[in-house]
């Protein structure tokens, strides 16, 4: 018996992004073909490419954020906290590195579980209290488990072929003095922008189902979906009031509105991440769901 | 875990494995006779709390029997959060049969309530010229010894020792990456 249910709704509107992904790029792949293989040379190459920093990834996300990878002895704090999550997910431990900014993130990379690395800024270890990095870290945990990096990497590789060839396009074919060749091109112009957008849209709906599927991880492993509800309002910048009622009541509080947060619906195809308001809304409902 | 659960994004905790907790018995005395290693009448649950009305019902009726069972075999309990917030059982009985069958219990009800995935570890402490644990993974179903030293740096060639010496008289995890510390246990 298990109190853990899965979100089959989720699952199963990742696998219709996932699906539809797959069929845009089996179609843009066969009109590649059918258009003859001087393209197939370019996916070659892509793909080389993608692989090499599939491979390297780790290693060049951590330099260009600035990570250090840390050890045991001077942060014993975070490596128990990882280890317990880790041990509590049967997962094998990773890497952990710390970046000195007062930004306040997280992330999760490598290319694998046995290779995976999890960083924190300083600025959130300063921020949050004890559960609330908990819950952080097992939100990134997560994403190693999910194989999040491999998934995403596999998802935009025909996408980015399709951006190199919407910028190259012009250079392929405009030179030619054939004009069936010259309709090619504009053709393969056309199906490269499409595919681009398509692609776009489903990756970064992908991304945010990934991301709903980590924080439900993390309330899983942590047990306690409020602290990544709290974790999340603290990053956001979002604060609990600390000053008293009777002190703020007052005529100047007229003078001050609430910012809307949501963002409009159309900009919200665009994001990687899922709006706060969402997140918060999807973890009310898992720990509503450990109260039936 | 599936590698199909991992690309839909299903997590699902590891269920408890008890079948092998009982292992500890026969090992302690084979620990005392040739290692000397005492049992030195510390046992200890940890387990990770979850926010919900049903867990604290769980951890009511488990606090109710390990009051009748003080009655019956005077093993003593207290129940305390450590610094990680993780709740720890600490059991003291100078019987280890009592504190075993205690810890048995301690998880069946867990179990039962389906709060088994959120079981951690059994402990059990040794005495002998130093201190060592043995340590019950429920998500590996094995145990694994951890020997602390001072300044939280453990005493691995101890361990390894240990590993060796009783690898045929108790069910020991051979993946040596998984043998997690567990520093600041209220036992």
């Amino acid at each position: 018996m298990n109190r853990w249910k899965s979100d089959r709704g989720l699952e199963a509107r990742m696998l219709l992004t996932m699906g539809l992904l797959t069929v845009l790029y089996l179609a843009f792949l066969a009109v590649l073909l059918s258009m003859g293989v001087s393209q197939m040379a370019i996916i070659l190459f892509m793909g080389a490419f993608m692989f090499l920093q599939y491979f390297y990834s780790d290693r060049m996300i951590l330099s260009s954020m600035g990570a250090r990878i840390v050890t045991e002895s001077e942060e014993p704090e975070l490596y128990q906290i990882v280890s317990r999550l880790c041990a509590n997910a049967d997962l094998p431990m990773p890497k952990i590195a710390v970046v000195k900014t007062s930004m306040p993130n997280a992330f999760a990379t490598g290319r694998n579980q046995s290779h995976a690395v999890v960083a924190v800024t300083t600025g959130i270890m300063e921020r949050l209290n004890y559960s609330e990095l908990e819950a952080v870290l097992a939100h990134e945990l997560t994403h190693v488990k999910n194989r999040d990096m491999m998934v995403m990497t596999i998802a935009t590789f025909l996408s980015s072929i399709a951006q190199i060839l919407v910028q190259w396009a012009p250079f392929l074919g405009g030179s030619s003095r054939d004009r069936d060749s010259g309709s090619n091109a504009a053709l393969l112009l056309l199906v490269s922008l499409v595919v681009w957008i398509v692609s776009f849209i489903l990756i970064r709906t992908l991304s945010r189902y990934r991301e709903f599927a980590a924080d439900r991880g993390a309330a899983i492993i942590t047990g306690q979906p409020s602290n990544l509800i709290s974790a999340l309002k603290k990053i956001s910048g979002f604060r609990v009031p600390t000053e008293d009622l009777r002190k703020v009541e007052g005529p100047v509080s007229a003078l001050f509105i609430t910012p809307a947060i949501s963002g409009s619906g159309f900009m919200r195809l665009f994001s990687t991440h899922p709006s706060l308001e969402a997140r918060i809304e999807a973890l009310q409902k898992i720990e509503m769901e450990l109260e039936a | 875990m599936g590698f199909l659960d991992s690309i839909l994004g299903k997590t699902k905790l590891p269920e408890a494995k008890t079948d092998k907790l009982f292992a500890i018995s026969t090992a302690a005395v084979t620990l005392e006779a040739s290692q000397g290693y005492k049992a030195d009448g510390k046992a200890g649950v940890c387990i990770k709390p979850m926010e919900s009305s049903r867990y604290d019902a769980a951890r009511a009726e488990i606090e109710d029997l390990l009051k009748l069972s003080m009655k019956e075999t005077g093993t003593q309990y207290k129940i305390e959060k450590d610094e990680y917030n993780y709740v720890w059982v600490v059991l003291s009985d100078p019987d280890f049969e009592d504190l075993v069958t205690n810890i048995q219990m301690i998880s069946q009800v867990l179990m039962e309530q389906g709060f088994g995935t959120q079981l951690l570890a059994a402990v059990y402490r040794f005495r002998g010229e130093d201190v060592a644990y043995w340590i019950y993974s429920f998500k590996l179903g094995s145990y694994y010894p951890f020997v602390p030293a001072s300044g939280r740096q453990r005493d691995t060639s101890r361990e390894f020792r240990l590993k060796a010496l009783m690898e045929k008289e108790m069910p020991i995890e051979k993946d040596e990456s998984r043998w997690y510390p567990m520093w600041g246990m209220p036992l």
